[in-house]
């Protein structure tokens, strides 16, 4: 294990319960790298996490404190936990494309328009892989799966008129990137922006599956080659000189699909306030006797804290 | 001048998904020769002299098990 692991996940965690070549870990690293960039220790951040492949990798990952969400529902969770900790403490929740664009959108809109101090970091591997790779919101049209075996024919939240974010943004989310799990320090970049930012902030990663998405919906088993395909679905230009191989895959479904940009989407950092500050300094005017002391302490910490 | 890198690989932790072989651009992993206790098969680092520190194989590793460190002098 590296360093980053031992600062800051638990080691019965090693090795994950991802499978060989799946890109979560990419993704777990970067969000690592953001926080260990930023200097925030174990103590720091609350983690929470949804259900699927994405919440079973990070699931009671993190040292520190950390829970586990009903699908969808974590957002709310972690709404009732951000109204009640101090704002130093920083949420980050780790979920999946189903959990966060699914069954949990409405639960991530009304977060949005709250504009909590959360940073949301949606995995996403272009479907439900983990119970056995049928089609979500998120996987490319055409595509073939478990349960569109004539190629998908739905239009998705990534359609090639539609964009997920958009809503998000309208929703009133202050902060929105798109990555894949290969991209290094914009990335990490992006994260720590996403962490920094006193507001609702979401980031959006796409990462390979191989063991489904791969072998069912591109057809192919060797990792390396489908590690290819999600490099080429940013840049259409990449791997002209890869040969035949590479190009049976592009024909099983253009990577091209996307249309989208990588990196920031809209960064409105602090121009909306956090509800959950609003709604204590509003709770605050009717019992003046229990407003938060002036200086920085750790709350319920012992005495002084209750009258 | 030449500065020079340590490649730490966990052998029980990697999982075999050869992304640090395909990713590294000066060709320092190999292809392994014995199985860890979960079955799979781990590179070996069959170059450490080659390594330039760019850290690819870090970035891209999905399992944590790679290390990246410069050697002092």
């Amino acid at each position: 294990m590296d360093g980053l692991f031992q600062k800051y996940l638990r080691p019965k965690k090693i090795p994950s319960t991802a499978c060989s070549g799946c890109g979560l870990g990419q993704v777990h690293k970067r969000v690592l790298l953001a926080i260990d960039g930023l200097g925030l220790g174990v103590q720091d951040v609350i983690w929470g996490t949804g259900i699927g492949c994405a919440g079973r990798q990070t699931f009671n990952a993190w040292k520190g404190d950390n829970f586990a969400g009903t699908h969808g529902r974590v957002y709310a969770l972690a709404a009732g936990l951000r109204m009640a900790l101090p704002k130093e403490k920083k949420i980050v929740l780790t979920v999946g494309d189903g959990d966060a664009f699914g069954i949990g959108l409405k639960h991530l809109l009304h977060c949005a328009r709250r504009n909590l101090d959360m940073t949301v970091i949606v995995a996403d591997n272009f479907g439900y892989q983990s119970t056995g790779g049928q089609f979500g919101l998120t996987t490319p049209p055409g595509a073939v799966t478990d349960s569109s075996p004539y190629g998908l024919s739905e239009t998705g939240w990534l359609g090639p008129d539609l964009d997920v974010l958009e809503i998000l943004k309208a929703a009133g989310a202050t902060f929105l990137a798109r990555h894949l799990s290969l991209d290094g320090k914009p990335s990490v970049d992006n994260l720590k922006l996403a962490l920094l930012n006193p507001g609702f902030s979401l980031v959006h990663f796409i990462f390979p599956c191989v063991t489904h998405f791969g072998a069912v919906s591109l057809a192919e088993r060797d990792k390396p080659l489908i590690l290819s395909w999600f490099k080429s679905v940013f840049n259409p230009a990449y791997g002209q000189d890869r040969g035949e191989s590479f190009q049976k895959l592009k024909d099983r479904i253009n990577p091209g699909f996307l249309k989208l940009k990588r990196g920031l989407y809209h960064d409105a950092s602090g121009s909306r306030p956090d509800y959950s500050e609003l709604l204590k300094a509003w709770t605050d005017t009717f019992r003046p006797d229990r407003a938060a002391p002036k200086e920085p302490g750790r709350a319920g910490s012992g005495e002084g804290a209750e009258p | 001048m030449d500065e020079t890198f340590s490649i730490e690989l966990d052998f029980e932790a990697c999982k075999g998904c050869g992304y640090c072989l395909e990713t590294c651009p000066e060709n320092v992993f190999d292809p392994g020769p014995e199985h860890n206790a979960k079955g799979y098969r781990p590179p070996v680092v069959a170059r450490p002299n080659s390594c330039l520190g760019c850290r690819s194989c870090f970035m891209v590793c999905p399992d944590f098990c790679l290390e990246v460190s410069r050697v002092p002098d």
